[in-house]
């Protein structure tokens, strides 16, 4: 198996190119063409770890991933191959993982992984609740490649020690690192009065991805120019 | 004080790095990271009044945030629409903005609030203006990608695609052609700006981002 991502300007995709018994997994709805020996089998339950059923999916839908994973495998012993493209406008990042150390991913960003690696959910409790954007990761465990998508621009930036990051710009981490909510600087009343609100502390030592921009920041300045939402 | 813009023309943004004591001020709600080391405070933009007004009449924010620290530090900022981020040093001279394109400015800056005029009754966008004087550096962004133009006469710019402008550059709110072609042709209010200097324009226009998307918005 191998996973290309085709960078397109602001508008990237991946493209996974599938051997005889590789199998690949992605949020429902991001295949958006794929070769005719593929098959593709829906399921809510993650295909390793997790609880599974109809309550992991729940717990995707809330996690602002869709209800539904979709799986591909190719049907002859040929190969195949599947393009995947995000929902969002932005740019496509890929991640190797070793084995060592699982990745977090934030809100919708998880695009898709290979189905070796476990995937499950982790509930962020209060934290999630009060940090506005993610009542849940996307918790990527094993060895493969996980894809992940931003609204934007995608940095990695290396933590070691502390950085405050809007929860707004966060992509994945890896779980080495730890946050908590906080404030920017030393005033929560500044912090809300700068329009900052509750950020995320991270600590510890660790990778991390950012986006360049704000789903909410645009969406709070489009909203003024929409019509009322009818109840 | 050192800066890099990242991302232009789709999707700038702005990483700065400050030195012990150097200060920055920057729009609501446009920081995405920022090294624990740093401070920050809020400030009105352009004093109190000016603010108020803005708040009350363009929805635009009333507070902005300063960040600096003893040991100087790291901070990203990002505007809240996609396009470009520009970055220009004032050295005694003068700069209009529209509100909303203004993203962060050092401190030796002086930002005053001006009434966009007529403007304000029919465009949500930019009702006011910022007047940017003063020493130092000014970042401003625009939506999509940017125009830059050297006016020497008169150029007619619709109303949702002005950023900023030269003090050299005046202009008054028009139709575009008569009544009839202001209701028919979709182009609604134009600004003729008259004069010389720099003018940048943005390539994409809120309001009409905002009407094409919204009979999909349904629920």
């Amino acid at each position: 198996m191998r996973t290309e991502i085709l960078p397109n300007g602001a508008f990237h995709s991946a493209l996974v190119h599938l051997g005889p018994g590789d199998a690949f997994q992605s949020d429902s709805g991001a295949m958006f063409r794929a070769s005719s020996n593929i098959d593709i089998d829906v399921t809510t339950r993650p295909k390793r770890g997790g609880g599974g059923g109809l309550l992991a999916g729940v717990k995707r839908l809330l996690g602002g991933d869709s209800f539904f994973l979709s799986t591909y495998r190719t049907t002859d012993d040929g190969e195949g191959e599947v393009g995947l493209s995000p929902t969002l406008q932005g740019q496509v990042e890929l991640i190797r993982l070793d084995g060592s150390a699982s990745w977090l991913c934030a809100g919708g960003s998880y695009l898709g992984s290979d189905a070796d690696l476990a995937l499950d959910l982790r509930f962020q409790g209060l934290k999630g609740l009060f940090g506005g954007e993610n009542l849940f990761f996307v918790e990527v465990s094993g060895s493969g490649e996980l894809l992940v998508n931003a609204y934007g621009r995608i940095s990695e930036v290396p933590v070691d020690g502390e950085l405050i990051v809007d929860s707004g710009h966060v992509v994945a981490f890896e779980s080495s690192l730890s946050y908590r909510l906080s404030k920017t600087g030393s005033s929560w009343v500044h912090s809300f009065l700068a329009g900052e609100g509750i950020v995320m502390r991270f600590s510890g030592r660790g990778r991390l991805f950012v986006q360049s921009h704000n789903p909410k920041e645009f969406g709070s300045r489009l909203g003024k120019h929409l019509p009322p939402r009818r109840q | 004080m050192e800066h890099q813009i990242l991302g232009n023309p789709d999707y700038g943004e702005l990483a700065v790095r400050l030195a012990s004591g150097e200060k920055i001020l920057i729009e609501s709600g446009a920081m995405s990271r920022v090294s624990p080391e740093l401070e920050l405070k809020t400030r009105t933009l352009g004093g109190v009044l000016p603010a108020m007004g803005r708040k009350l009449f363009g929805g635009e924010s009333f507070f902005v945030g300063e960040y600096s620290g003893p040991m100087g530090g790291e901070l990203a900022l990002s505007p809240s629409l996609p396009g470009t981020v520009l970055h220009r040093r004032l050295d005694g001279d003068a700069l209009y903005l529209t509100a909303a394109c203004f993203l962060a400015c050092t401190p030796g800056v002086r930002l005053r609030t001006r009434f966009g005029g007529l403007r304000a009754l029919f465009s949500s966008e930019g009702a006011f203006l910022l007047r940017a004087e003063g020493q130092g550096e000014l970042y401003f962004n625009a939506y999509g990608a940017v125009v830059e133009r050297d006016l020497d006469g008169e150029m007619t710019v619709d109303t949702g695609h002005a950023v900023a402008w030269e003090p050299g550059i005046e202009y008054t709110i028009g139709g575009m052609g008569g009544i009839k072609s202001t209701l028919f042709s979709g182009e609604g209010l134009t600004m003729r700006f008259r004069g010389s200097g720099k003018l940048w324009l943005q390539t994409r226009n809120l309001p009409a981002t905002a009407g094409w998307l919204s009979p999909f918005c349904v629920g």
